[in-house]
């Protein structure tokens, strides 16, 4: 793992805390590591997180499953508890002759200590509903904790705004037609 | 001399009279407010607020929650000029307005002031600019002097009526021998008053409203104008005018009964509203607003009919000047001493009489005082004796001495109508110390933001936050971000905390300078959804 030197974590801290300079340039932000899929197909959900929240250790990390995206399973990493809430879905989906109307909506990583100068990967992986709108993105909320400090990755840009206005974006995956 | 045959210029009819002071009554009774609703509020503008537009647009539109009427729709051009928006169309809960000009580049601002279907008027602007943004014009509120001037006519009108035309009335029924001197002119001014009440409570609407005056006869003006505390006092005006002038016309043996009743009707009738009655201590100063309005009724009602007796029939007059001489000294003294009294608690300190123009209209009252009791002085101590003995040189002397009086009398009400346009240093005060208040409404969540005081410097925020569809909202956290852009000053961003009433607090909020400010809300709702809400609110400067 690469030890960021201080200057430049200081001035990554400013560049993501004052403004998002894209999601390529804004280091601070917690992104996905494959940032176009096609619908219809199995995606590999890597979250990216660079830092804590504002210098702080990360303790834990939730994402929230959008709608269209089904048969989640996440990976378990070691000492973190992994959690999975389930919920139903808007309507039922067909996924390999199986009819599934409930499933995974949120998954947690919590207990861990991610110290800010380190880096690390959470993983899952699901199946991208056929009937999700491709050419769009689909926004994965994402809520890192840091102890008592709260990051929330939960923005997400209304109709024609542009992503970089968001200070806490939300990590997306730009959608593809079904191959 | 006809005793026998009544005075028939002045034959009035008390049936109609009674129909109106009873229907009056009626509407005051109906009008009586007791509800509180919600008023229409801003939904969208376009174009929208902050935008930048490459183009002069040819029309812009106003998007509320619910269908309104516009009262006044304003463009302040950059240089600060301002354009009235007189063409638009109604549709449903949008208000299209076509823009009649090109406009340059550079800021403007679109103000506008609507009324809602509950009669309450809404105010607001958006800013816009084309090419590029300048400095935002500063939208002065344009005062409507024609307005100014027949709310001061229409309240001098009513002035007379109640003081000279009551007054006088009283002095024909208590203290004058032969009561048909000075009838044609008791009435006249009766008449007056009679026409300045509904005016001046017409005008209180359109003022309270901020309509022109082309709007006078709207519906919504007058329901208005029926829900302030001045409808009390024109209500109660109008019972003592038409008290009065059944003291005149009606029977004889109510005549002082009536115009009794009619003289304290002028008292309740000033003491039912305005600045002086709202001071605190209110169990102080009602009563003597009352004590000084009896007591002007008295004096410069008694003027004239006074007047017009000792030059006209001397003889006659001498019982008349008797009573008043010996009725009024007492009554001054009510006068002067309700008056100080009254003037203290509404000025507060001394250097507020040169700072307010509440002060200067109170020193220029004060002077013309001076000069009217330096005249009545001289009247009473020099001139009375010898006219009660029945010296008819003096007695034309101080019938020319009394009709100077009633002039600077009249002068004395239009300096005190002045004051409807001014507040005491008292009001000034609790003025600033108003909070400043904006509402926002958006489809996912709605908030009403009070920044108190509205000026710079030290304040607390409250805030309170519904749904769309003003559903109660139990956010998880609340964060208040205010900003000014262009100012240089980095947003001043606070989390709120709940005081448990149900609202949002922010307090150790140090705003550096007024103007226009953006208040923007983030609304935790749930782990994964944050709503920001946002909307522009103007800062007072001290």
């Amino acid at each position: 793992m690469k030890k960021y030197p201080l200057a430049m974590k200081t001035c990554l801290l400013a560049a993501g805390v004052l403004c998002a300079l894209g999601t390529n340039a804004a280091l601070a932000h917690i992104t996905l590591e494959t940032q176009e899929a096609a619908v219809g197909s199995t995606y590999k959900a890597t979250l990216r997180v660079p830092h804590g929240c504002e210098g702080k250790a990360t303790t834990a990390v939730r994402v929230q499953i959008p709608e269209g995206v089904i048969a989640v399973k996440p990976m378990p990493k070691p000492g973190w508890t992994l959690q999975t809430k389930k919920g139903k879905y808007e309507k039922s989906y067909q996924l390999y002759g199986e009819t599934l109307t409930t499933g995974v909506k949120e998954v947690d990583w919590s207990g861990g200590n991610l110290l800010d100068e380190f880096y690390d990967e959470f993983v899952f992986r699901a199946s991208l509903a056929a009937d999700l709108p491709a050419g769009q993105m689909l926004y994965f909320p994402v809520v890192q904790e840091c102890g008592d400090a709260t990051d929330r990755w939960i923005e997400i840009p209304a109709a024609g705004q542009a992503e970089d206005a968001l200070e806490t974006p939300a990590p997306g995956v730009k959608l593809l037609p079904k191959k | 001399m006809n005793a026998a045959q009544p005075s028939s210029t002045i034959r009035l009819h008390t049936g109609p009279l009674a129909w109106l002071v009873a229907m009056l009554v009626a509407i005051a009774v109906l009008a009586m407010p007791g509800h509180a609703f919600a008023h229409a509020a801003l939904v969208a503008t376009d174009p929208a607020d902050g935008v930048v537009l490459t183009q002069s647009p040819a029309r812009f539109s106003l998007t509320f929650s619910e269908p309104v009427s516009p009262l006044v729709l304003t463009l302040v051009r950059p240089d600060g000029s301002q354009l009235t928006l007189a063409s638009f169309r109604l549709n449903d809960q949008t208000i299209e307005i076509d823009n009649p000009e090109t406009l340059k580049s550079g800021t403007h601002v679109l103000s506008w002031r609507v009324v809602s279907v509950d009669g309450h008027p809404v105010g607001g602007s958006a800013l816009f600019s084309i090419g590029a943004p300048s400095a935002a014009p500063v939208a002065a509120e344009a005062v409507d002097w024609t307005l100014r001037a027949a709310i001061w006519a229409a309240r001098l009108f009513f002035y007379a009526g109640l003081f000279l035309g009551v007054g006088g009335a009283f002095a024909l029924a208590w203290l004058a021998e032969d009561r048909r001197r000075g009838q044609r002119f008791v009435a006249a001014a009766l008449l007056f008053g009679l026409a300045g009440a509904p005016l001046s409570l017409g005008l209180q609407g359109l003022d309270g409203l901020g309509a022109p005056l082309a709007r006078f006869a709207a519906p919504a003006v007058w329901k208005t104008a029926l829900e302030t505390s001045f409808v009390w006092t024109v209500l109660i005006g109008l019972i003592a005018l038409g008290l009065a002038l059944l003291s005149l016309a009606g029977p004889s043996g109510l005549r002082k009964l009536s115009a009794s009743a009619a003289l304290l009707g002028v008292g309740a009738a000033l003491a039912a509203s305005g600045h002086a009655i709202a001071a605190e201590p209110k169990w102080l100063t009602r009563p003597l607003v009352f004590l000084h309005g009896t007591a002007i009724a008295f004096w410069a009602g008694s003027l004239t009919p006074l007047g017009l007796a000792l030059r006209q029939q001397p003889a006659e007059a001498k019982v008349f000047l008797r009573r008043f001489s010996r009725a009024i000294l007492p009554v001054i003294v009510l006068l002067a001493a309700s008056g100080i009294v009254l003037a203290i608690i509404q000025v507060q300190e001394p250097a507020a009489l040169i700072n307010t123009s509440y002060g200067r209209l109170l020193l220029l009252k004060l002077a013309l005082l001076l000069f009217l009791f330096t005249l009545a002085a001289v009247n009473r101590w020099t001139l009375t004796a010898p006219a009660e003995a029945g010296d008819t040189e003096v007695q034309r002397r101080l019938a020319r001495s009394i009709r100077i009086e009633v002039v600077i009398v009249l002068a004395v009400f239009g300096v005190a109508a002045g004051w409807r346009f001014t507040p005491p240093p008292r009001a000034l005060a609790i003025a600033a110390a108003q909070p400043v208040t904006i509402h926002i409404h958006t489809l996912k969540a709605m908030a009403d933001i009070s920044i108190t005081p509205g000026h710079a410097g030290e304040v607390a925020a409250s805030m309170m936050i519904m749904t769309g569809d003003f559903g109660p909202l139990d956010a998880k956290a609340v964060t208040l971000v205010l900003s000014k852009p262009e100012s240089g000053i980095e947003p001043i961003k606070r989390p709120a905390t709940k005081p448990g009433d149900g609202t949002w607090r922010v307090d150790n909020l140090i705003i550096p300078i007024p103007g226009r400010w953006n208040a923007r809300l983030d609304i935790l709702v749930s782990d994964f959804d944050l709503v920001k809400i946002e909307a522009p609110i103007e800062i007072r400067s001290d």
